[in-house]
């Protein structure tokens, strides 16, 4: 462990002197009441805003500092609402005031280009440095293009992927506008594990639902690199109900199998070479992995994710980072804005109780995903995790998808509650 | 009669609970299982949730927040989804978080 520690702090810092190999007399002494701890937490989205304002809720006099490089966070949930042309970018945007001058969080407007985990300290691309007690690391995702022969990451300006919101939400929006009524809308959908599993199935839902009406001749294509999808048995029931054949999915082993992309050209290779598909809009979602930043730290294993204490969301890699959201190992726990939210409380707790020497507890909490296949009919999926047996495990019995057949006001009344769901979920985050 | 009884039962219960409400989450007060998994349940069911028809519960008694969660875990209530949800708990973590929603 100290090894390690020692190995990613050189990486991350470059500094090979004898006095940083030794480290003399400067690694702060952690702070043993609660109440005077610094925490720093990097990343302010759903996993870093939660647990940030869920440690000035639990323990109000430790000093938190969120750390993030944008004045504005977009949730990648509800960014196929603009998609789909029936919600705003501002409806998806939100600040970070609220923690600033109402939770008394102190929040930085900077990247984190390193950590020091040895002298828990971070280093900013300012050039400023923090000193922490404890770090808690939300870093999201990062994109695997080198899994896809022919496109690179450059190539995202003319192939959006769209799945981190923001501008790349905006393109993707803006490329369908100016789609010819009868043209192809190709998907290439990712791997498994990925952020928002449900996410490339509403995707296409809503873009079939802004082309029915717009350019009806338009077609919808999903080549997957997958054989079955979440919910899939109440999009399919959807999309049959709502847009005949519009959409066309195909499976990993049917087809669907993308071996190479021609940015160019505009086609995706699929079917060992005998299928090119040719697109008018094409939607890359890549494989994945950690944020960037984990792996500059060594937190990740051999597949690019995070290990962690599914209890605490402890790092297995280091004592005081804590690593949550997308990018950690959450056992049955989807990556989610939703998991990230729990996981942003449970760390929170945890890093309360041991900052007061109090045993960790065994956490317990509930993700729903909503999805919606038109504005008004909504699916979800829903979940009681417990840490059990050293991971976090589904609830037996519980959770589990809507109903199938359901009647029309069933599906509106979970289209309201999805609504409900994003109002209150980004309240409890961003307050 | 009943329904009503319950809810002032719950309003006193609310209103008992004003007065340590800063001692509840301060930092020399432990942080329990069920303040967490009250925790989890308010992603939806806070203010905002409430504007577009998901109860706030904090505006609700733990008395009535009990029993309408064994209600939706034993089939008693309809639901689009709380009925998934209540079926992941037991009467003592029902309780144990039902305490918690008038504190945060």
């Amino acid at each position: 462990m100290h090894n390690f520690t020692r190995r990613h702090f050189l990486k991350a810092f470059g500094i090979t002197s004898a006095a940083a190999l030794t480290g003399i007399g400067c690694a702060p002494h952690a702070a043993r009441n609660g109440a005077k701890a610094h925490v720093v937490v990097v990343g302010g989205g759903s996993g870093g805003a939660t647990a940030a304002r869920y440690l000035k809720q639990f323990s109000p006099d430790m000093m938190v500092t969120l750390v993030e490089p944008n004045a504005t966070y977009v949730t990648c949930y509800g960014s196929n609402w603009v998609i789909g042309g029936f919600e705003s970018m501002d409806s998806i945007t939100h600040g970070y005031h609220n923690l600033r001058d109402r939770d008394g969080i102190d929040v930085i407007e900077d990247k984190v280009v390193g950590v020091d985990a040895d002298n828990r300290t971070v280093r900013l691309e300012s050039g400023d440095s923090l000193q922490y007690d404890k770090l808690v690391m939300s870093p999201g995702i990062d994109f695997k293009y080198d899994d896809m022969p022919g496109i690179e990451e450059a190539d995202a300006e003319k192939i959006p992927h769209a799945w981190k919101a923001g501008e790349q939400t905006e393109m993707l929006r803006s490329q369908l506008l100016e789609m010819p009524n009868g043209g192809v809308f190709v998907m290439v959908a990712p791997p498994n594990p990925f952020r928002c599993p449900p996410g490339p199935y509403e995707r296409v839902s809503l873009i079939a639902h802004y082309l029915k009406e717009h350019k009806p001749r338009s077609k919808i294509i999903v080549l997957d690199a997958k054989d079955n999808f979440s919910k899939q048995g109440l999009f399919e029931e959807g999309w049959e109900m709502h847009y005949g054949d519009m959409i066309e999915w195909r499976a990993a082993s049917d087809g669907g199998l993308v071996e190479e992309i021609d940015v160019g050209e505009m086609t995706a290779r699929a079917d060992a070479g005998f299928e090119r598909v040719r697109a008018d809009v094409m939607n890359f979602i890549p494989a994945q992995r950690a944020g960037q930043i984990a792996h500059d730290v060594g937190l990740t294993n051999d597949e690019g994710w995070v290990p962690v204490d599914q209890r605490t969301f402890k790092s297995e890699m280091d004592d005081n980072i804590y690593v949550l959201g997308d990018a950690s190992v959450a056992g049955a726990m989807p990556k989610s804005g939703h998991s990230a939210n729990n996981q942003g409380k449970i760390v929170a707790a945890a890093i309360v109780r041991e900052l007061m020497d109090q045993e960790p507890i065994d956490p317990s909490s509930a993700n729903t995903c909503y999805s919606l296949i038109t504005p008004e009919h909504g699916i979800s999926v829903a979940a009681v995790y417990k840490y059990q047996d050293g991971a976090q495990a589904g609830v037996e019995g519980a959770g589990g998808v809507s109903p199938s057949g359901e009647t029309s006001s069933f599906r509106e009344r979970e289209a309201a509650f999805t609504r409900a769901w994003y109002a209150g979920i980004t309240q409890d985050i961003w307050g | 009669m009943k329904q009503s009884r319950l809810f002032v039962a719950g309003l006193v219960a609310s209103l008992a609970m004003v007065g340590t409400t800063s001692q509840a989450i301060a930092d020399n007060d432990e942080i329990t299982r069920g303040q967490l998994m009250a925790a989890s349940c308010k992603a939806c069911h806070n203010a905002a949730g409430a504007e577009k028809g998901v109860p706030d519960l904090g505006r609700i008694s733990p008395e009535v927040i009990q029993s309408q969660m064994r209600a939706f875990r034993d089939g008693d209530r309809d639901a689009t989804i709380m009925d998934r949800h209540a079926k992941g708990y037991t009467d003592e973590e029902i309780e144990a978080m039902s305490v918690y929603f008038a504190r945060f």
